[in-house]
C-alpha cells in the first residue's frame, strides 16, 4: 500500500478536468506575491506601524497595486455615457428660464405666448410645485423653480420642454414674467444686519430680522494660558470664491417609463440625496423613482445637492409624457456654483513661552449665498477642522454663514477646511518667525500623539503627520533652502487635516442603519458582481471596491464588475461627498467578500478533507498553506459551495463606531479617521511685478494605505493643481453692482498644464486601526495644505506675507509698494530677504520632537495604551479629560454677555435673538 | 444665458436655411445629412452622427472637450461651422482604435492615471495622437504646448505626460497594443510548480 496522503493532491503541471465556465489565459496559478503578505502572516512585507485586523485577508492579489481604473476603457474611447450623453428616443430638449434680477419677487408669469409657439409641448413654473427640498433636512429652502421671489441672478424661474433647443429658447424669450425688484444684499458684513426682506424666512428658527443663516459659537479650554501668551499672530483674512471648474456642464435626462416609474439620469456625487427630493417634489413613493448615475465628468462638491433643474427635468417629462433632456452653458454651471464660500477670517494665534500653541481664537465670516446647500456644516468645518493636529490649550470659535444675493456656495473638495486651514498654517509661520524657529521644528514639537483626541473631542486614531513632516523635509532639501534662497525665491511649508468620512449620516431615520452597505452575487461562471449605490465621479470608488474583493478572494481585478449605476438594483450608499468613499464602501465590500470567502474554505475543506483553518487562498487557488497541492481551483470550490443553492450572495455594510461629545455641534468634524498631509511648494515671485510661479511642489500625504498608489498620486497632483488655482488665479470676481464677471472658463482662470509645477507625490501609510485594510482617505485632504505652504513661500522669498486670496500679481504688488514706502526703498529688488538665525528656543523644540517622536512610535505599536487627552502637553493629567482636572475648563457653544458686549466680525450675529425666544419673557 | 439677455430680439425660429452636408467621419462615409446652414460642427457631430465621445464643455473654446481632427489637424469643433468641413476626414476619440487594439495613447491614459473623471480625456487623445503622428518621441515642452489648449480639472496634467511619454515608448517598440477581446484569466487553474 502506498502512503497516505492528507487532503486531495493535485499533480503538479496537470490540470483537474475542465470545469464548465472555465478557460482562457494563464490555465496555472500564480505563486502568492510575498512581497505584498505582511511579515506577521508569514509574508515579506515590513510592517512598522504595526499589524492590521485585516492583515489575514490579504492575497496579494491587487491591494496597494498601481491599478488603471476599471472603467477607463470606457473613458478612453469615448464610450462613458455622461450626462448630455444619454439619448432616449423621442427626446424633447427642456431649457430653463433664469432670473436677470439679483433680487425681485415674482408678480406674475405670463407665458401664452411662448406655449402658442408650434413644438412647445410644455411650460412649467414655480407655482404648481411648491414642495421644498435641500441636501440638509434641517435646512431645506430650494424649490423646483422660484415662487414666490428669485434670489440671486440665475436663480430658476420656468422650463420649457420644446422639440429642439431653438424652439425651447424661443420659447423662454416669449415668457413674460413681472418682477418687483427688492434692495439685493451682496456684501456678507450687510448680511448680518436686520432687514425689511430677508433673503428666507425661516420661521421661528429666523435669526432676528437679519439674513444670517447658521452661526456657531464654541469655546473649548483654559484661557487664562492664552492670556499670557508669549508671543501671537493676528490676521484678517480675505478669501474669494472659487468654483469646482468640472469640465462637464450639469445635464440630466428624466424618463418616465411605460411602468409609470421614473427614471433620473443624472451625473451626481449623491443619487440618494437626488432620490429622497424628487420624492418630496414630486409627491410620489421613493420605490416608483430609479435614479441612474451616469459617468459624472468632475464632481469635487459641485454635483453633491440635488438640484432644481433635475426636478424640472421630471415634472417636464411627467407633463408631456416625453424624456426630456437638459443640459447647461457653461454660465449656468457657474449661476448654480454651490464653490467655496468667499470669507472673511479673523485668525489670532497665540503661543507660550515653551512655544506650545495656548490659543486658537477664529471667527469666520462666509457668504452663502442665496440657498443654505450643506452651509449648516460649512459652518463648523471652518473651525472644527483646525483643531488638529497640533495639541492646543484653548479653542475659540465663532461662525456665521449669511445669505446674500449671489449664486449658492457649498460643498467643494476639502470642504470648510480650506481657507481658516491656510490662515492657521500662515499664523504659525508668522509666529515661528517672531520666535526665530524653524517651522518645521515647531510643529513637529506640537502634534497630537496617535490614539489621542483633540480638543473638540474628536478621536483620532492612526497619524502620519510627523512623518510627513519628515519625509518633506528631506526631499525637499529644506535645510538648506529655507530662509536661504536669494531675494524672489522662496520655499514653504503647509500641513493639512481631514476628516475621512462624515460621522454621523446628513439624512438616516432611524439613525441605526449602515452607511455604506455592499451586495456581491457570484454565479457559475466564477465572475463577482458587485452592487454598490457609491458614486464613481472619477475618484476611482468603483475600481476600489472591486480591489478589495479581489483582494480577499485571490482573484484578479479583471473578473471583477462592478454595477454601481442604478438604485433600482444597488444598495443604498449616502454618497460621494466627505470623502468618506474608500474607507466606508471598502470596508462594506470586505465584509461582504469575507462571507464568501468563509463558504468558499468549507468547500474547498470538505473537498480536501483538511482542516479549514489551514487553507489559504491565493491566486485563483484555495489550498493548505503547507503544501499547495493539496488544494483545488477557485471555481472547483465556487461550483461546491453552490450546490443545492446557486449563486453566491453576501452583504456587508459599515457604519461608524459611537464617537464624540454631546455638546451642540459635537457631530460636525467627527469621523472614523483622519488624514493629514504636510507640503513643501518652492517658488519664484519677481519683486519687479509681483508675479508668482510655483515651480515645484512636494506633497506627502497620510492616506493610511495606498490601496491604489496609482490613484492617491492622481488625487495628490489634482489636488495641488486644484489648490494652485484658489491661491494664484482663481476667483469668482462679482462687480460693483454685485453682478458676476466671470462665468466662463476663459475669464475664470484655471491652471493651464503650462502653470502647473512638477509636484512630488509622496505617499504615507500609518496604517489605520479601522481603515479597510488600514487606507483613510485621499481626496480631499491633499488639497489643504498646498495653499499656505504657497503663501509661506511667498513670504520667503520676498517677505511679504499675504493675507488675501488668490495671490494676483496686482495685489501683491501693491504690497510690495507699501513696503517700499514704509522701508524707504527705491527699488523693489532691494527689499530685505528674510532670515533665519535659530533662538534658543529651537533647540528644546528639537528636544521635544525627538521625545514625541519616540512617545509616537511606542503608542503606534502598543495596543493596551492608556487613554490621550489634548492639554496633556500643557502639564495636564493625559488619562483623564481636561474639564474633569481643570475647574478653569471652559466648555460652552452660546456666547456670554460679556463676549457679546464686544463681538467680533461673525461673533455679531449672536447679537440677534431667534425668533422662536423673542417672547421669552411674555411666557413666563 | 438663456432668457437673460436685454438684447434685441433675433428669433431663434425659423433657424438658418437646412443644408446637405457630407464628410467622412472615423473612416466612414457620411452622406447627405441635413444640417443648418449655421449649424456648429460640435452639434453635428455630436447630435447628427452620433459621436457622443466629442465632448461639450464651455462652447468657447476655452476647455479643450471638444477637439476633434480635421484632415488631421486638431481642431475645436466648438468653434467650427460645419459648412467649413464638408467633404473633410474628420477624426473623433471613436476613430482612435484600430478595432479591439486600443491606439497606444488610449491605453497609456488607462494605465498611467491620465483619465481620472475621463470628460477632458477624448480631447486630449485626439490632440495627443496628431502630436504623436508627427512626432513620436516628443519631449516635455512639446506634449506641454500641444495639450496647453486642454483644461484637465482632475489629474493636474502629470500624469497625462506620463502617458504621453509611455506611449511614445509603445509606438517606438514597434509592438502595437494587443486585442482587447482575447481570452481573460482561467478561474480554474491548476499548479504549475510547489510553491512556498
Amino acid at each position: 500500500m502506498s502512503k497516505e496522503i492528507k487532503g486531495y493532491r493535485q499533480q503538479p503541471g496537470k490540470l483537474p478536468f475542465a470545469k464548465p465556465g472555465s478557460g482562457g489565459r494563464e490555465p496555472f496559478s500564480k505563486l502568492r506575491d510575498l512581497d505584498m503578505i505582511p511579515e506577521s502572516e508569514g509574508g515579506k512585507r515590513p510592517q512598522p506601524k504595526g499589524k492590521n485586523r485585516h492583515d489575514h485577508l490579504l492575497t496579494g492579489s491587487s491591494v496597494g497595486r498601481r491599478t488603471p481604473l476599471v472603467d477607463s476603457n470606457w473613458k478612453v474611447t469615448g464610450q462613458a455615457k455622461y450626462g448630455d450623453d444619454i439619448r432616449i428616443p423621442n427626446e424633447l430638449i427642456g431649457r430653463i428660464l433664469r432670473s436677470p434680477h439679483h433680487y425681485a419677487k415674482i408678480r406674475s408669469i405670463d407665458t401664452s405666448e411662448a406655449e402658442a409657439i408650434p413644438g412647445v409641448l410644455a411650460i412649467e413654473t414655480g407655482q404648481q410645485h411648491t414642495d421644498l427640498f435641500g441636501v440638509l433636512p434641517v435646512t431645506k429652502d430650494e424649490h423646483a423653480m422660484a415662487v414666490d421671489k428669485v434670489r440671486h441672478v440665475g436663480d430658476l424661474v420656468a422650463c420649457v420642454a420644446a422639440e429642439d433647443e431653438a424652439t425651447a429658447l424661443e420659447a423662454l424669450r416669449k415668457i413674460k414674467v413681472d418682477y418687483e425688484i427688492l434692495k439685493p444684499i451682496h456684501n456678507m458684513k450687510k448680511s448680518l444686519d436686520d432687514v425689511d426682506e430677508p433673503i428666507h424666512d425661516r420661521g421661528k428658527y429666523h435669526i432676528g430680522q437679519s439674513n444670517v443663516q447658521k452661526r456657531v459659537f464654541q469655546e473649548f479650554g483654559n484661557f487664562d494660558g492664552m492670556k499670557k501668551a508669549h508671543a501671537s499672530s493676528k490676521e484678517k483674512w480675505k478669501f474669494a470664491g472659487v468654483n469646482h471648474g468640472f469640465t462637464e456642464p450639469h445635464a440630466v435626462v428624466a424618463n418616465w417609463e411605460p411602468s409609470g416609474r421614473l427614471t433620473l439620469y443624472t451625473p451626481q456625487q449623491v443619487p440618494h440625496y437626488v432620490h429622497r427630493s424628487l420624492a418630496d417634489v414630486l409627491k410620489i413613493p421613493m420605490h416608483q423613482i430609479n435614479v441612474h448615475r451616469t459617468f459624472v465628468g468632475g464632481g469635487f462638491g459641485g454635483k453633491s445637492d440635488p438640484f432644481p433643474h433635475e426636478m424640472c427635468a421630471a415634472i417636464l417629462a411627467r407633463k408631456t409624457g416625453r424624456p426630456v433632456r437638459i443640459t447647461f452653458d457653461r454660465d449656468e454651471v457657474f449661476y448654480t456654483n454651490r464653490g467655496r464660500h468667499p470669507s472673511h477670517i479673523e485668525m489670532n494665534i497665540h503661543v507660550d513661552d515653551n512655544a506650545r500653541i495656548c490659543g486658537i481664537e477664529t471667527d469666520a465670516l462666509i457668504d452663502g449665498g442665496a440657498f443654505a446647500s450643506f452651509g449648516h456644516v460649512t459652518t463648523y468645518y471652518n473651525g472644527v477642522l483646525h483643531t488638529a493636529p497640533y495639541e492646543i490649550g484653548s479653542f475659540h470659535y465663532t461662525g456665521a454663514r449669511v445669505w446674500t444675493n449671489k449664486p449658492a456656495s457649498g460643498a467643494m473638495r476639502g470642504h470648510g477646511a480650506v481657507n481658516s486651514r491656510c490662515a492657521v498654517e500662515l499664523g504659525i509661520d508668522d509666529i515661528c518667525t517672531q520666535l526665530e524657529v524653524d517651522p518645521i521644528s515647531f510643529r513637529l514639537a506640537n502634534l497630537l500623539p496617535p490614539h489621542s483626541s483633540t480638543i473638540t473631542g474628536f478621536r483620532i486614531t492612526s497619524i502620519g503627520m510627523r512623518e510627513c513632516l519628515e519625509r518633506v523635509r528631506e526631499a525637499c532639501d529644506w535645510e538648506q533652502k529655507f530662509r536661504k534662497l536669494p531675494l524672489g525665491h522662496g520655499i514653504g511649508i503647509g500641513c493639512g487635516f481631514f476628516i475621512s468620512g462624515s460621522g454621523l449620516p446628513i439624512h438616516w431615520d432611524p439613525n441605526k442603519f449602515p452607511h455604506a452597505t455592499v451586495h456581491l452575487k457570484i454565479d457559475m461562471d466564477g465572475g463577482v458582481t458587485i452592487h454598490t449605490g457609491a458614486a464613481d465621479i472619477g475618484q476611482g470608488s468603483d475600481t476600489v471596491v472591486a480591489q478589495s474583493v479581489s483582494e480577499v478572494l485571490g482573484l484578479p481585478i479583471e473578473m471583477i464588475r462592478v454595477k454601481s449605476r442604478d438604485s433600482d438594483t444597488s444598495p443604498v450608499d449616502l454618497g460621494s461627498y466627505s470623502s468618506r468613499v474608500t474607507f466606508m464602501n471598502a470596508n462594506a465590500a470586505i465584509s461582504a467578500a469575507i462571507e464568501i470567502r468563509e463558504e468558499l474554505l468549507k468547500a474547498t475543506a470538505e473537498i480536501c478533507n483538511v482542516d479549514k483553518e489551514t487553507l489559504v487562498i491565493g491566486d485563483r487557488r484555495i489550498y493548505q498553506k503547507k503544501d499547495p497541492a493539496v488544494g483545488i481551483s477557485y471555481l472547483e470550490a465556487l461550483h461546491k459551495a453552490q450546490e443545492d443553492r446557486g449563486a453566491l450572495v453576501s452583504s456587508g455594510s459599515y457604519r461608524t463606531p459611537p464617537m464624540g461629545g454631546v455638546h451642540k455641534g459635537a457631530a460636525a468634524g467627527l469621523a472614523p479617521a483622519y488624514s493629514f498631509s504636510a507640503y513643501a511648494a518652492e517658488v519664484k515671485v519677481d519683486p519687479e511685478t509681483g508675479i508668482t510661479k510655483v515651480i515645484k511642489v512636494w506633497a506627502a500625504h497620510d492616506c493610511g494605505r495606498a490601496l491604489n498608489p496609482l490613484s492617491v498620486e492622481g488625487q495628490i497632483i489634482g489636488s495641488c493643481h486644484m489648490g494652485l488655482g484658489q491661491v494664484l488665479t482663481e476667483e469668482m470676481k462679482y462687480g460693483r453692482n454685485g453682478s458676476l464677471l466671470n462665468p466662463n472658463l476663459l475669464d475664470y482662470k484655471i491652471p493651464t498644464v503650462h502653470e502647473m509645477p512638477e509636484v512630488v507625490p509622496i505617499i504615507v501609510e500609518s496604517n489605520d486601526p479601522e481603515g479597510p485594510f488600514g487606507a483613510k482617505e485621499a481626496g480631499e485632504g491633499p488639497l489643504l495644505p498646498i495653499l499656505p505652504a504657497v503663501c509661506n513661500a511667498v513670504y520667503d522669498a520676498i517677505g511679504i506675507r499675504t493675507n488675501e486670496l488668490p495671490i494676483t500679481p496686482d495685489k501683491l504688488y501693491k504690497q510690495i509698494e507699501r513696503k517700499m514706502k514704509v522701508l524707504d526703498i527705491k527699488s523693489p529688488l532691494d527689499l530685505p530677504n528674510p532670515t533665519l538665525n535659530h533662538s534658543e528656543l529651537q533647540k528644546a523644540l528639537d528636544e521635544r520632537a525627538n521625545e514625541h517622536k519616540i512617545r509616537d512610535s511606542e503608542r503606534k505599536l502598543n495596543t493596551e495604551r492608556e487613554p490621550y487627552y489634548n492639554g496633556t502637553l500643557f502639564g495636564k493629567i493625559s488619562t483623564i479629560p481636561p474639564e474633569e482636572q481643570d475647574e478653569n475648563w471652559t466648555l460652552s457653544v452660546t456666547p456670554s454677555e460679556e463676549y457679546l458686549a464686544n463681538p467680533r466680525l461673525a461673533g455679531s450675529a449672536w447679537k440677534h435673538q431667534e425668533v422662536r425666544h423673542m417672547n421669552k419673557g411674555d411666557d413666563a | 444665458m438663456s432668457g437673460m439677455s436685454n438684447t434685441p430680439h433675433v428669433p431663434m425660429i425659423p433657424t438658418g436655411e437646412k443644408t446637405s452636408w457630407n464628410a467622412m467621419i472615423n473612416s466612414r462615409n457620411f452622406d447627405n445629412i441635413n444640417i443648418d446652414s449655421n449649424a456648429i460642427l460640435l452639434d453635428v457631430l455630436r447630435d447628427s452622427a452620433g459621436m457622443l465621445g466629442v465632448k461639450r464643455g464651455c462652447d468657447l473654446g476655452t476647455c479643450g472637450c471638444c477637439a476633434v481632427l480635421i484632415d488631421g489637424v486638431p481642431k475645436l469643433s466648438c468653434l467650427t461651422l460645419a459648412a467649413e468641413t464638408k467633404g473633410k476626414e474628420i477624426t473623433t476619440v471613436e476613430g482612435l482604435a484600430d478595432g479591439a487594439h486600443l491606439h497606444p495613447i488610449q491605453k497609456t491614459f488607462s494605465e498611467c492615471g491620465g483619465s481620472q473623471c475621463g470628460f477632458c480625456t477624448p480631447g486630449f487623445l485626439v490632440v495627443i495622437s496628431a502630436l504623436l503622428h508627427e512626432n513620436n518621441n516628443p519631449n516635455d515642452k512639446e506634449i506641454k504646448d500641444a495639450i496647453e489648449g486642454n483644461l484637465c480639472r482632475c489629474t493636474g496634467y502629470q500624469q497625462i505626460i506620463e502617458s504621453v511619454h509611455a506611449a511614445a515608448d509603445i509606438l517606438n517598440s514597434n509592438e502595437g497594443v494587443e486585442d482587447n477581446t482575447i481570452a481573460k484569466v482561467d478561474p480554474h487553474p491548476g499548479i504549475d510548480r510547489v510553491q512556498e
